[in-house]
């Protein structure tokens, strides 16, 4: 039967069918989860799917805004179809903006990229903006509101606030997410005064409430703490992870750190990282010195730390009397010592999700070496509420189960994931008459919702608010609404004002506020065209500390149980992107599904191995969950990851049985709810072993480098004794075979049996550097890439077959002890060799060189021998078995709108053709005309192309550009003695190179944390 | 069998006359008596290669080697002009930066290409030289010649031969010891 | 007298055979109705066909991912399936051009059919580079023929030598079975009775009379003939073994690979006619003709070969040590000891050990025992070809993007249905065409030596046996 018929036959059953035959035709049906790849794959469909998107850019264009919104870069008299134009905006996440720029073909949103004017931002990105592009565009999005789960509209629910919150005394309970915006605020403060017995809560299941209540404890107000890096000669990370995604303030935080390590000779100097955590984190695995701990001793250390540090900086006396397991360790007198010595240039933090009186422990500590001010500021943040949000939502939960609420208004939130099982939160929601769901999709809290109410996407709607930092921003909208949707301020203005007022009117009121009288138009002009209006709203309190005591620390003596958000899908709010969900995890290399992660020594203790299944309990509640071993853990803890386990949301992040290619038995996907467990950051827990495993889809199987050179790394020290430590020659004791008698010839490369090639001198000659010493591994550039050249979701099955399709890849290895080893971070494009080994074996010559230098792929030519992939020494080519563009493009819906988050300058490859990168060749060719037209020259000025990944990159790891001018920032790269060459004796001669690595290591501690160069 | 005969009497006149010897070393024998009675026009039949026939019919040598080697040349020249004009002239491609006249790379297709048409010249050259193919044959017409391809040895002279005198041929082959003699009509 | 005594060789056709007997003990086989027996084994084999044609069927609609191909190994069972049969094929041709040059007569008996073996197992082969690229459809691409593209094929990659190369090697051996072919079809043509098979056998045949003036041609193309195929059958492997020693992956990049493939597919091949040839002399009656002679000299060819496989695979490991490329090295020993390690000493046992027994003069005139070793080194010869392809690309050089391959169903069912395409081709030839040289065969006979007769044709052949050595005391 053909798919239309099929879809149209089920679609009519829709709500009766929810049986199995339904949900396994479902996830059939839908692609993200590539089980599709089963079915017939038919060409008719593949040309169904180009005629749709040529179709759409159409439907696209007559999709732009009716308000005027100015773009980013030259403002055209028009559009100029097949020209990109990039509009200003920002994305709110975790109460905080980051100011971004994006890419729009003809009215149609393609490309985020980060906002060069945005303090929050400075240009880069995180995996989170790049992937927000699919939210909008993913198919599973709610689309219009649910009026007691029947399909309603916007005006239906305008008409029900007309009648319904007339009434001034219902007593409301609005359980919000984090927003930092002015416009909301000025609508939650009316929104009190209207209702007298309404409460409102800020309820982020891994918000920052601890820290701001920490602050409380220190200083006496609600602050936020915001550090800056640039000063810091020495950061210390108490189990906070600033520089993975899940930070709001992690781009910021990432630039800073990774902009004090920027070694360009042996004279410059480095800061130094310490990280104390129990799981191996970005920050953990970027630490020059990590002590691993278990979570739940995390404040003990702190307590010792500032014991340690009383008798070295005044301030800290109360802390005399500390005296635990860790006073008088090697480790913390050297770091005492260590932050001592740099009073004033030092930064210690700590995860959110610790006790608010160990952050006024850590608080105390930075006042008592004078960081605030230089390297710590504490911010008075309007948008915060005056209350203890952790306290106040529990309070509302047993008011909502004790009735005293009428109605419940969940504003972002989805608190029937998100809360612990013993909450029971959606039971409270029982004795609520109208309970008032506001979100991206119809999740768990909507299901028990009487009102859902789609929310628009914030490249859909206008809105403001505040950086990290606190730099105000305006949310442009770049579409208008694809769906039937209200903005959060649009949802609720018309609770307060009881009628629908457009966004658009409510920011501008709110600036109109800013700047009063006529100077407001320009100034709104210029505050779009920027994309940032005042870069530090947010005043810096004046603080003095209180007297901070040592906090109480219980440790727990079995295992503990430690519930952190996800690094690619955060809180599950993320769950439905394909791209997110399909990122390796960036230290366990794992997609698709969440694991316990647990050291090596307490896996042999428990008797398990990977994907061997184990029963976690905490206080009553247990979950059934992969094993997963990470070196480097803590023993005796184990780490989980939620945002997993769903059901009902989307035809991604759903959980289910994966329907089974023929004879192959099918697969569990979509990983394990942790949320049940979920109470407080770590609990006394306990594990064991049950029966069965579960199959987890892996991207890299093999951890250790073999002792062999592809990632070399020094100490400071070393480097300037040994400034030539990463050259081969060093490394290996002998120089590149066929250097000497290239030498004797007088070539600079080592000799071959043939007389190369040569390139012209007037076309550009491209090359890539990765600076080693800057990535710290979060895999922005991955999803950059994906985003960039339309690279497919391919499914659990298909990565677990090892056919992931990613472009760059982030290699993660171990080196040194098992059970605490070091972990380096390598990303691995194409490297474009000059003498490419692809190239030569393939049959038709579907793989050449081109005149600027680049290893091309003609996909039209190439008949999919894949040679050139089993011949590629880096294994960076990337082979379509099966039709992935069609299975992740068509949903059966019509229009597949997820074609629109497609790039147009990009071509989408069929089955059976390789591809891989192609170092952004449509930038490159877009640049090269533009100079071509401006200067007669093909080669652009230096800086004029940048590649997605390097765009996107926040430690600015990634150096691009033409190496025939001796001026360009990836020449000089080159050119430095760090520079080297990836299995450079096959003498392929790459054009992309890494700079060695760089740790800088306390001397005292050296020992512990062995860093010797790999060879 | 006499039915066959007697019709083809009538319908079409003598191709030659045809004697079967009783084994190889006879049919040599046989052959030397015709070749020195100075008759050209003549063949030997066996159901295999006799080893020393060629000299006894003194046979010339045969020209198929000069057949191949003309094959074999053009094969060797063809396949190094067609990948010096694709590579070097149509259509120039950097691949692995090699230089466009990579002779050490086009040694094998050369070989196989050379072999190839060798290997034409050697198999279609013989069956020119030889006439093949060639459905009719008058030989054929005669019953008893089936056994040459099985256990029979023939001697054929042919009508054409300037010498040809049915009575003085019967008398040759009988000399020469003929276990079967009969004529061949067309 | 001397201290030596002249041995001759033994009868190459047992059984007092003349030529009307030989003709009938061949052609019968053709000429008489169909066997029951044949039918059945026809019927398996088209199974097979099918199952093969199912699978590719499958594969062309899916897409190559139903394979169990991955990265890093983007190579499988259809490349070691492709050099397998390749190798196989490498007998027929070697029989009848090598040990023509050579003059030994005892391959009379053997090339007909092992030359039909040889193409067979060639179109087996010629069928997996076909289906295992990515797009089918434009496999033809891989031939210089003008197109759209105005593109012509890239001469540098081996895969295009191997087009040229196996194109050529199976073009020959066609003609090589056909030259062959001819002066049989014409005696088939002769003893048929039925109009179908004499029209036929005729246009096979055609018109070939016997004539000593095309006989005297006909050795001379023969000989030509024998003489390409010579060096064209050594350069097919050799060419096959480019596809990896051209490469660069570490286990790959070795210039022992051409010798070595060779002398594995000799292997391999004798191995599969000998596999053929014991049950069809048996169940034809053939035993006169294809004797024990012809198997002990066979197995003493698959124990030499064997045991050059052997001396290659120590020698690969010395060289991988020796030349200090630590890439090298670690495959090495990572095909013995690593993930694969089951693989890697399966081969060695069947291809280096179990030759080995050949040694003994029993085991080698043993016709059950020769059958059972015939097979073993057949799956011997199929795992090297695993080990090779697939190790090397499981574990190259970057550690992070080391594999483990685990083949699908569909790999297997593919590979089982070449089987099908293998004898139903077999089982045709065995039923239409002369199995044996019928020409050859007569002229290797006694009476076809002019010199057993004396000047009044009397025939008189010296008496021929083994005798026992005998030791003389001097």
């Amino acid at each position: 039967m053909s798919e239309v018929t099929q879809n149209t036959y089920w679609k009519s059953l829709n709500e009766l069918a929810q049986n199995k035959e339904y949900k396994n035709f479902v996830e059939r049906e839908f692609p993200e989860n590539a089980t599709e790849l089963t079915d017939g794959v038919s060409r008719k469909g593949f040309l169904r799917v180009m005629g749709a998107s040529i179709a759409l850019a159409g439907f696209a264009a007559c999709r732009r805004p009716v308000q005027k919104i100015l773009p980013y870069s030259n403002q055209p008299e028009d559009i100029v179809p097949g020209i990109p134009l990039f509009y200003a905006t920002a994305m709110p996440f975790q109460g905080s903006l980051t100011g971004l720029v994006v890419e729009n073909h003809e009215g149609r949103p393609t490309k985020v990229e980060g906002n060069d004017l945005h303090p929050g931002s400075w240009g880069n990105t995180n995996a989170y903006h790049q992937a927000t592009i699919l939210e909008m565009y993913d198919p599973d999005r709610s689309r219009s509101p649910l009026r007691n789960g029947e399909k309603a509209t916007i005006q239906d629910f305008v008409a029900f606030a007309k009648n319904y919150f007339t009434d001034r005394n219902k007593r409301i309970a609005f359980i919000s997410e984090a927003n930092s915006s002015p416009t909301y605020t000025t609508l939650k403060q009316s929104a009190l005064r209207k209702f007298s017995n309404a409460k409102w809560v800020t309820y982020e299941p891994f918000g920052e409430d601890n820290a701001i209540e920490g602050n409380r404890i220190a200083f006496g107000s609600r602050l936020r703490t915001h550090y800056n890096y640039t000063n810091a000669d020495v950061v210390v990370s108490l189990d906070d992870d600033f520089l993975s995604p899940t930070h709001p303030n992690n781009v910021e935080y990432a630039k800073q750190v990774t902009g004090r390590r920027k070694v360009t000779s042996n004279s410059d100097s480095m800061n130094r990282i310490y990280s104390i955590e129990n799981g191996f984190t970005l920050t953990g695995a970027y630490a020059d010195n990590r002590l691993r701990v278990k979570a739940s001793e995390v404040e003990a250390f702190a307590n010792a730390l500032a014991a340690t540090l009383s008798t070295r900086v005044n301030g800290l006396n109360a802390f005399r009397s500390v005296n635990n397991h860790f006073t008088g360790s090697d480790f913390i007198t050297a770091l005492a010592d260590d932050l001592a010595s740099h009073a004033g240039s030092s930064a210690v933090s700590i995860g959110f999700a610790h006790s608010s009186n160990s952050h006024a422990v850590v608080a105390a500590i930075n006042t008592a070496l004078n960081n605030n001010g230089s390297t710590v500021n504490y911010l008075q943040v309007p948008s915060f509420d005056n209350q203890n949000n952790k306290q106040a939502f529990a309070d509302v939960v047993s008011g909502m189960k004790a009735g005293n609420f009428d109605a419940v208004v969940m504003i972002g939130t989805n608190p029937v994931y998100t809360t612990s099982a013993d909450l029971d939160f959606a039971g409270a929601l029982e004795n609520v008459d109208e309970v008032i769901h506001f979100g991206t999709y119809k999740d768990e809290s909507s299901k028990s919702a009487s009102w859902h109410i789609s929310r628009s996407h914030f490249l859909e709607a206008w809105g403001d608010g505040f950086s990290f930092g606190g730099a105000r921003s305006v949310i442009q909208p770049q579409i208008q609404p694809l769906h039937d949707s209200l903005s959060e301020i649009e949802l609720l203005s018309t609770i307060v004002n009881e009628d629908l007022v457009s966004g658009y009117e409510l920011v501008q009121n709110t600036f109109k506020g800013y700047y009063s009288g006529s100077g407001f138009e320009n100034r709104w002009k210029d505050i779009l065209h920027d994309g940032v209006d005042v870069k530090e709203v947010y005043r810096k309190a004046t603080v003095s500390l209180r007297t901070v005591t040592p906090s109480q620390t219980t440790s727990i003596d079995g295992i503990e149980v430690v519930i952190r958000p996800d690094a690619s899908i955060y809180d599950g709010r993320f769950a439905n992107l394909g791209w997110l969900q399909e990122l390796p995890d960036p230290m366990t290399k794992i997609t698709w599904d969440n694991v316990a992660l647990m050291s090596p020594a307490t896996a042999t203790s428990l008797g398990v191995e990977n994907e061997g299944l184990v029963n976690v309990a905490v206080n009553g509640k247990s979950i059934t969950i992969a094993a997963w071993i990470q070196p480097g853990h803590a023993d005796d803890s184990i780490t989980l990851n939620v945002g997993y386990g769903r059901e009902g949301i989307g035809r991604v992040a759903d959980k289910g049985i994966e329907s089974s290619q023929l004879f192959d038995p099918s697969e569990n996907y979509g990983g394990v709810n942790i949320y049940p467990l979920h109470t407080s950051l770590f609990a006394s827990g306990a594990v064991s072993v049950t029966k069965g495993t579960y199959k987890i889809a892996c991207v890299q199987d093999h951890h250790s480098l073999e002792g062999r050179d592809m990632y070399r790394q020094a100490t400071l020290e070393k480097y300037k004794n040994t400034p030539e430590y990463a050259s081969f020659a060093y490394v290996h004791k002998y120089a590149v075979p066929g250097m000497k008698e290239a030498a004797e010839l007088g070539e600079d490369q080592p000799i071959s049996l043939f007389d190369e090639q040569t390139y012209s001198a007037d076309e550009p000659q491209w090359g890539m550097a990765i600076d080693l010493n800057s990535c710290f591994g979060c895999g922005v550039c991955v999803i950059a890439c994906q985003s960039e050249n339309n690279i497919p979701v391919i499914g659990k099955r298909e990565v677990s077959r090892g056919r992931e399709m990613h472009w760059i890849r982030n290699d993660r290895y171990y080196m040194g002890d098992e059970h605490n080893p070091q972990a380096v971070h390598q990303p691995v494009p194409c490297m474009h060799c000059e003498l490419a080994p692809c190239e030569q074996v393939c049959p038709v010559a579907a793989t050449t060189h081109s005149d600027d230098g680049m290893n091309q792929m003609t996909y039209n030519r190439c008949i999919g021998t894949r040679y050139c992939a089993n011949n590629c020494p880096f294994k960076v080519r990337r082979f379509n078995f099966f039709n992935y563009p069609k299975e992740y493009l068509t949903s059966g819906e019509d229009p597949d709108i997820i074609q629109m988050a497609m790039n147009p300058e990009v071509t989408v490859r069929f089955r059976g053709v390789m591809e891989k990168c192609t170092y952004c060749v449509q930038r490159v060719n877009r640049a090269k005309i533009d100079s071509k037209i401006k200067t007669k020259s093909p080669k652009p000025a230096d800086g004029s192309v940048v590649t997605a990944c390097q765009q996107a990159c926040p430690a600015d790891a990634i150096y691009f550009g033409d190496l025939t001018d001796n001026n360009s920032v990836v020449a000089k790269m080159k050119h430095n003695e760090r520079n080297y060459l990836m299995l450079e004796e096959l003498n392929v001669r790459p054009r992309t190179s890494y700079i060695a690595k760089l740790t800088n290591p306390n001397p005292v501690l050296v020992d512990e944390t062995n860093q010797e160069p790999a060879h | 069998m006499s039915t066959a005969k007697t019709q083809t009497i009538e319908t079409s006149e003598l191709y030659g006359i045809l004697a079967e010897f009783k084994n190889p070393r006879a049919l040599i024998d046989a052959s030397k008596i015709v070749v020195e009675a100075g008759y050209d026009k003549f063949d030997t039949y066996a159901p295999f290669p006799i080893h020393g026939i060629d000299k006894a019919m003194n046979l010339p040598k045969s020209k198929l080697g000069w057949i191949v080697l003309t094959t074999g040349t053009m094969g060797f020249l063809g396949a190094l002009s067609m990948m010096y004009f694709m590579s070097v002239m149509d259509y120039p491609l950097n691949i692995s930066g090699k230089p466009f006249f990579n002779a050490p790379a086009w040694v094998p297709v050369t070989f196989e290409l050379t072999v190839l048409l060798s290997a034409f010249g050697a198999v279609f050259g013989m069956f020119f030289l030889n006439g093949l193919p060639k459905l009719h044959n008058p030989l054929f017409n005669v019953e008893r010649f089936k056994k040459a391809t099985d256990d029979g040895f023939f001697v054929c002279i042919e009508a054409k031969d300037s010498k040809f005198q049915a009575d003085l041929v019967r008398q040759l082959f009988e000399e020469a010891g003929a276990t079967h003699i009969e004529e061949v009509y067309d | 007298m001397s201290k030596y005594e002249y041995v001759p060789e033994p009868a190459l056709v047992k059984g007092n055979h003349d030529f009307a007997s030989i003709t009938k003990l061949v052609t019968d086989v053709n000429l008489r109705p169909t066997p029951k027996l044949w039918y059945l084994f026809m019927l398996i084999a088209n199974a097979l066909l099918g199952v093969f044609l199912f699978a590719v069927g499958y594969l062309i609609w899916e897409g190559t991912g139903v394979w169990g191909l991955m990265n890093p190994v983007g190579w499988g069972w259809a490349i070691i399936n492709f050099v397998w049969w390749v190798g196989i094929g490498h007998a027929g041709t070697l029989i009848s051009a090598i040990l023509f040059l050579f003059r030994q007569d005892w391959r009379t008996a053997i090339n007909r059919f092992a030359e039909a073996m040889t193409i067979f197992a060639v179109i087996c082969a010629l069928m997996f580079p076909g289906i295992h690229v990515g797009r089918i459809w434009v496999i033809y691409w891989v031939f210089p023929i003008p197109n759209q593209m105005a593109m012509w094929p890239n001469f540098n990659s081996p895969l295009l030598w191997d087009v040229f190369a196996v194109s050529t090697y199976f073009t020959v051996s066609l003609l090589f079975w056909y030259v062959g072919l001819v002066p049989d079809l014409a005696t088939l043509r002769d003893k048929a009775t039925d109009k179908i098979r004499k029209i036929a056998y005729g246009i096979g045949a055609l018109g070939w009379t016997g004539s000593n003036r095309a006989w005297w041609n006909y050795e001379k193309a023969y000989m030509i003939l024998a003489g390409l195929a010579t060096p064209l059958v050594l350069s097919v492997h050799t060419i096959v073994s480019f596809d990896f020693a051209v490469s660069m992956i570490p286990g790959w990049h070795t210039t022992i690979f051409p010798p070595y493939f060779v002398a594995g597919a000799v292997f391999s091949g004798f191995a599969m006619v000998l596999t053929l040839m014991l049950i069809t002399r048996k169940v034809y009656g053939m035993e006169d003709i294809m004797t024990n002679d012809h198997m002990e000299k066979m197995n003493i060819i698959i124990l030499v070969t064997g045991s050059m496989v052997g001396f290659a695979y120590i020698m690969e490991f010395f060289i991988a040590w020796y030349s200090g490329v630590e890439y090298e090295k670690a495959i090495f020993m990572l095909r013995a000891t690593g993930p694969y390690w089951w693989a890697y000493w399966t081969m060695m046992l069947c291809n280096v050990i179990s030759p080995q027994v050949f040694w003994f003069k029993k085991l080698r005139r043993h016709v059950g025992f020769t059958f059972f070793i015939s097979i073993v080194v057949n799956i011997g010869m199929w795992f090297e070809r695993f080990v090779i392809t697939v190790t090397s690309l499981a574990n190259d050089y970057l550690p992070s993007s080391w594999g483990y391959f685990s083949p699908t169903i569909w790999d297997v069912l593919t590979y089982v249905g070449t089987f099908g395409i293998f004898f139903t081709l077999f089982l045709a030839f065995l039923r239409f065409l002369p199995m044996i040289a019928i020409a050859e065969i007569k002229a290797v006979l006694p009476q076809a030596d002019p010199h057993n007769y004396d000047e009044n044709h009397e025939y008189h052949p010296h008496i021929v046996e083994v005798p026992k050595p005998k030791v003389e005391k001097v």
